[in-house]
């Protein structure tokens, strides 16, 4: 299940999680190593480089034939010894971003010819040593931002000519780390970042006086820096912050990686998440979309009066699903207990309870492979509306969505791939049955079940349409279910509620009130991938009985009472994935 | 905690005699009994009959239905109006002894039973709400057999649907008056009356409530209130972050090294990466990852796991808020804890000023949450208020001296002897039980808190505070160590003292360090305890009452069958 964006996602938590051993001894990994010689011949192709893309562009080319060039720039800039290399805040779009190499560069470059991490380490340990020596502390404690990034872009957009600068008298304070240091001399243009966005300072020793010079010593890529002023705009149009003071906040000790060099890099992505989201401003976006989309499935749930509970994680007794959990120990219990695999137990118990509607979003646990698909620890929603029936939570499910895609991405209908997915309602609904039947012109519907004969025509019928593996199904349900998965389900590109699934593959659904061997459960169905998975609740507690019994699963819950009740399961992370990866061509869908 | 051990066991020993005496009750006259239901259902007075008995009766009945081709467990029925919804609906539209000629659609549990022949009287319950459904022959929709037929079927407990009309008794009692009633979930068991709904009322046992929490919220109206307050604290955080401008995140449950504070950890096994995992025992570094990351303002609520002892104010996993605040100091956090603590007591409560009865049998309190809290630094009040002088924090011998400012006011202190573990000593006995209004104890010695920033001025001290209330600790918070060079010696230093035996000593994190290494801005860190601040809300003093379904030691029933279930999966393994 499925979008591949949120997996990648939820598995980078995981690898965090798995991996922080490497981190163990101190990472002493090397960095980009050019002599003296070489770093200058780069240079110089960078500018042959640099003045291509600039003709170009005056030639009025279109960004996608520049893009290549820009790639060749930044990978030559990656060369650069990792300290000086300015190509953090280059992207496609801004490509006059890129700051030509210049003299100063090369001359500062001289005595640092090759430098591991450790080597940079002590050359930024020394400059906070220089700072604590003036009597700076080169960790503050505190700064007041009056303004962030995209606040200001937003307050200054349309205003200030070229070269004006702000005569309101305004002071603006703000803060943010270090992406790029350009030094001439007397004047530097430095970019910073904070959560927001991206902003440039003109820094100049008019204005700066002393400052100006402890600026250049001590400042590095990768620095966290306040600082205050008022707004301009440059020549070019930039708008810029041209500052009064600047303050070091948090010295960095070691550089950011390049940009480049770090997208090639996954695993270490995974596992210094927060270089990760340095270098890379769409994956803070993917986090804040997510945040948004939870919140949003709060609100819509707690509109309709449904209640967010908190059930337990560790539990003496398995239940809710079939899978393997983890296992622990609790020392003064002496008890050994379970992580919960699901929390569909303990949610019915209050429905039993008399909360009518309640609902948890919360951590999963299953002791089973890593891999694209599956994280050990992933978040689901599970939610139980008593008096309600699967066709109630059809329609419950089309509203969240539907809330969900207008509140995040303001559209009904948005691209994914070469696809525009509508969300508009009413979705498909069709039986099982039917879906497979219009697929291959064969009913199942039509076939005695449990009779010899009947089971090899279905066999004939499925093997015939190109189904692998069906002689070794045992049951007229399976063959279906076979044919469904292989032949329709990747070709259910818009929303469709595929509806009543046999009972072999449902154990724990309540059987069809009039549809003997069916029950009533959907699953839901977009891009050709499945995102939810619903059923009218199994009330009986002796047919409950004899299915825990069957599956050997426990037999504690269900005997006690029971009540009506229906559950949504929406493996939640999927739920986010597709409002997100889909409204956002371009960038934003890089990750997949 | 001795009173509690003993009851269980008690408890465990009743329960086994009970469970033999049913199991042999229950073989013995089983089949006579099904035989008996089936033929004269209500022959006896049920409320006094034996609970096997009548499960026996009830499964009859069930059995009984089922084969004449009735459901009684139908898969849909439709619902009109919660029953919160319709008493706020038809309270004012009604008029005594009348009712409207619309009809409409209600749901939810019978709790009492009166009347028969040809008036039945039944309370119904749902969601928090009662109504009376009152139902007559001659209003009844099907006519007699159908009318007689339903009312034979209907148990205290079970699940129904009415259709009927809205309407007022004589005595003017909101109810409905069915046209048409449906058995929608057979109650098996016999229910314990509700309190209120009849003079018997209430579970006391509090091995049932925690145990079977359904049946402590079916019956005891109150407990709903204590999870629906639960439900008001979550949103009240997120909304005051929310407001401004944090994003929530999820950070992993499960980690290589279990950092960010002292406390034991549970430990897991991942099979397909042959590795041990720890459980959580708080967020705090991987929080502190994501504002290096350029995230400023996170949150994360959420379960934390810790492999201690269950007692009054700790269950093995707990609920916890932590937020991170880049460019933001501890004064900052004090001022935003007063806000947002004592902001949501006055929205939840009405007031600042709650009761509260800090232990089992002690007297009641009142707290005044009105800010601003008041603020103890920790060192100077702990002198003050032990009228002594407490020694250098640099001090060679600081160890000796503690001790022997413990031995002359006879505080206890369990070995290792740390200065750490000395001070906490001192603090819990003279200035953390006296506090009952909230109030912050400040910056405390660098030596208990090694993931915070040394004071700016004060030698040795943290930017650090503890919020106290009612000699309990609800929040924790500092100004963000972020110099990766101390961060790594007060490591080391930890390491020292965790092979000198405190095994509460915090484990060395190098990925962390490297972290930092790369730049966290200046940052405030907060944490609250969720499930303890639900707890004052709440006026309850043992955390149980506040989590739906506690840390419990299994039945013997439990026991045996996870015991089974061991075996059997060893013999799958060999």
């Amino acid at each position: 299940m499925r979008f591949i964006v949120a997996l990648h996602m939820m598995t980078m938590w995981a690898s965090v999680a798995r991996t922080r051993a490497f981190l163990l001894a101190r990472s002493t990994r090397g960095t980009l190593v050019t002599s003296r010689f070489m770093s200058s011949e780069i240079e110089e192709q960078i500018k042959i480089k640099g003045d291509q893309i600039r003709q170009l562009k005056s030639d009025g080319v279109d960004k996608e034939t520049l893009a290549p060039y820009i790639a060749e720039l930044l990978a030559l800039k990656t060369q650069l010894p990792s300290d000086e290399a300015p190509a953090t805040v280059a992207t496609a779009t801004k490509p006059k971003k890129q700051p030509p190499p210049k003299q100063n560069q090369q001359r500062k470059n001289e005595p640092q010819p090759e430098l591991s991490n450790s080597e940079l380490r002590q050359i930024r340990l020394q400059k906070v040593q220089a700072m604590r020596d003036t009597g700076i502390n080169p960790f503050e404690y505190t700064f007041d931002v009056s303004h962030t990034a995209s606040q200001l872009s937003a307050l200054y957009q349309d205003k200030l000519e070229p070269g004006e600068e702000d005569g309101s008298g305004v002071t603006i304070a703000t803060a943010g780390r270090i992406l790029t240091r350009r030094v001439f001399g007397k004047l530097a243009f430095f970019t910073i970042q904070d959560e927001t966005g991206i902003l440039q300072l003109q820094l100049d020793q008019n204005r700066l006086a002393d400052n100006f010079q402890t600026l250049k010593d001590w400042t590095d890529g990768g620095d966290i820096i306040g600082v205050t002023g008022t707004m301009r705009r440059t020549d070019k149009g930039e708008l810029t912050l041209w500052c009064n003071s600047w303050k070091m906040l948090t010295k960095a000790l070691l550089p950011l990686p390049d940009k480049f060099h770090g997208l090639q890099d996954v695993t270490k992505r995974y596992r210094q998440r927060h270089v990760d989201l340095i270098v890379n401003s769409n994956v803070k976006d993917t986090f804040r979309k997510r945040a948004q989309i939870s919140s949003q499935i709060r609100r819509f749930l707690d509109d309709r009066g449904f209640l967010e509970m908190d059930t337990p994680v560790l539990n003496s007794v398995p239940g809710g699903a079939e899978a393997k959990p983890f296992e622990t120990y609790h020392n003064a219990l002496d008890l050994e207990l379970t992580m919960r695999i699901a929390t569909e137990l303990h949610l019915k118990r209050l429905i039993i309870g008399g909360f009518e509607k309640v609902y948890e979003m919360g951590r999963i646990f299953r002791n089973e492979g890593i891999s694209t698909r599956h994280n050990p620890e992933f978040t689901s929603i599970e939610l139980y509306q008593a008096y309600a029936d699967y066709h109630d939570m059809m329609d419950l499910t089309e509203e969240l969505v539907c809330e969900l895609a207008l509140k995040v991405c303001g559209t009904l209908t948005v691209p994914y791939g070469e696809h525009q997915i509508s969300f508009e309602r009413p979705w498909r609904r069709v039986t099982m049955h039917d879906i497979v039947k219009e697929r291959m012109n064969f009913d199942f519907a039509e076939l005695q079940d449990g009779d010899e004969a009947s089971l090899s025509k279905a066999r004939a019928a499925a093997t015939a349409a190109g189904v692998p593996d069906v002689a070794s199904l045992p049951t007229m349900g399976q063959i279906l279910n076979a044919c469904f998965e292989e032949l329709c389900e990747p070709e259910c590109i818009q929303p469709t509620f595929v509806i009543d699934y046999p009972v072999e593959v449902s154990p724990l659904a309540k059987p069809h009130r009039t549809k003997a061997g069916l029950t009533e459960r959907f699953e839901l169905f977009a891009v050709g991938r499945e995102h939810a998975n619903s059923f009218s609740e199994l009330t009986d507690p002796v047919d409950q009985r004899i299915r825990f019994e069957a599956q050997a699963a426990k037999k504690a819950a269900g005997d006690e009472e029971a009540c009506d009740g229906q559950s949504l399961y929406i493996e939640y992370f999927v739920q986010a994935a597709k409002v997100q990866s889909m409204p956002l061509p371009g960038p934003g869908t890089a990750l997949s | 905690m001795t009173e509690e051990g003993e009851e269980l066991s008690k408890n465990a020993l009743k329960k086994k005699l009970k469970a033999e005496k049913a199991a042999a009750a229950k073989a013995e006259k089983e089949a006579k009994r099904a035989a008996e239901a089936a033929n004269n259902p209500k022959a006896e007075n049920e409320e006094e009959m034996d609970p096997s008995q009548f499960k026996a009766n009830r499964e009859a009945a069930v059995k009984a239905l089922k084969e004449n081709g009735e459901d009684p467990y139908p898969h849909k029925f439709h619902v009109d109006y919660r029953l919160p919804d319709y008493c706020e609906e038809f309270m004012s539209k009604t008029e005594d002894g009348e009712h409207l000629d619309t009809s409409v659609s209600i749901a939810g549990r019978i709790v009492s039973v009166r009347g028969q022949g040809k008036l039945y009287f039944y309370d119904i319950r749902g969601d928090g709400a009662k109504v009376q459904v009152m139902s007559g022959l001659q209003m009844y929709a099907e006519g007699e057999e159908a009318f007689h037929k339903i009312h034979h079927k209907l148990k205290r407990g079970d699940i129904i649907g009415v259709k009927g009309f809205p309407g007022k008794s004589k005595k003017g009692e909101l109810s409905i008056f069915p046209t048409y009633i449906e058995l929608l979930s057979p109650c098996l068991h016999m229910l314990p009356f509700a309190k209120g709904d009849s003079n018997l009322g209430g579970i006391t046992n509090m091995e049932t409530r925690y145990r079977q929490r359904y049946l402590d919220l079916i019956v005891n109206n109150d407990v709903r209130n204590t999870f629906i307050v639960r439900s008001q604290v979550i949103n009240g955080i997120r909304k005051y972050l929310d407001d401004r401008h944090f994003i929530e995140v999820e950070t992993p449950m499960m980690n290589m090294i279990p950092g960010g504070a002292v406390a034991r950890p549970f430990v897991t096994y991942h099979n397909d990466l042959s590795m041990d995992l720890y459980l959580r025992i708080a967020p705090e570094l991987y929080l502190k990852m994501l504002v290096i990351g350029g995230l400023d303002r996170v949150y994360e609520l959420g379960r934390q796991f810790r492999n201690e002892g269950i007692d009054l104010t700790h269950n093995p996993e707990f609920t916890t808020l932590e937020f991170y605040m880049a460019y933001a100091d501890y004064n900052d956090l004090m001022t935003m804890c007063e806000e947002m603590v004592s902001g949501m007591v006055k929205q939840i409560t009405g007031s600042y000023k709650i009761k509260y009865v800090p232990k089992p049998g002690a007297k009641e309190i009142e707290i005044d949450f009105e800010p601003p809290f008041k603020r103890i630094p920790m060192m100077e009040g702990l002198e003050e208020a032990m009228k002594d002088k407490l020694p250098e924090l640099d001090d060679p011998e600081v160890e000796e001296k503690l001790i022997a400012i413990l031995a002359k006011h006879g505080v206890e202190c369990t070995p290792p002897h740390t200065t750490a573990r000395l001070l906490d000593a001192l603090v819990g006995e003279f200035l953390e039980s006296d506090i009952i209004n909230p109030t912050f104890i400040t910056e405390h010695p660098q030596i208990m808190s090694p993931l915070a920033k040394y004071h700016r001025t004060k030698k040795h001290l943290t930017e650090r505070f503890e919020l106290f209330v009612a000699g309990r600790e609800l929040a924790n918070a500092y100004t963000e160590l972020n110099d990766p060079a101390v961060q790594y010696e007060l490591f080391l230093e930890q390491a020292k003292a965790s092979s000198a035996g405190d095994d509460e000593a915090m484990i060395t994190d190098d990925g962390f360090v490297t972290a930092l290494e790369h730049g966290l801005p200046p940052t405030g860190g907060f944490g609250l305890g969720v499930d303890r601040f639900t707890m004052f809300l709440t006026n309850k003093n043992n955390i149980k009452e506040v989590l739906l379904f506690p840390a419990m030691k299994p039945t013997d029933d439990q026991l045996d069958f996870l015991a089974k279930n061991k075996a059997k999966r060893a013999e799958d393994r060999s």
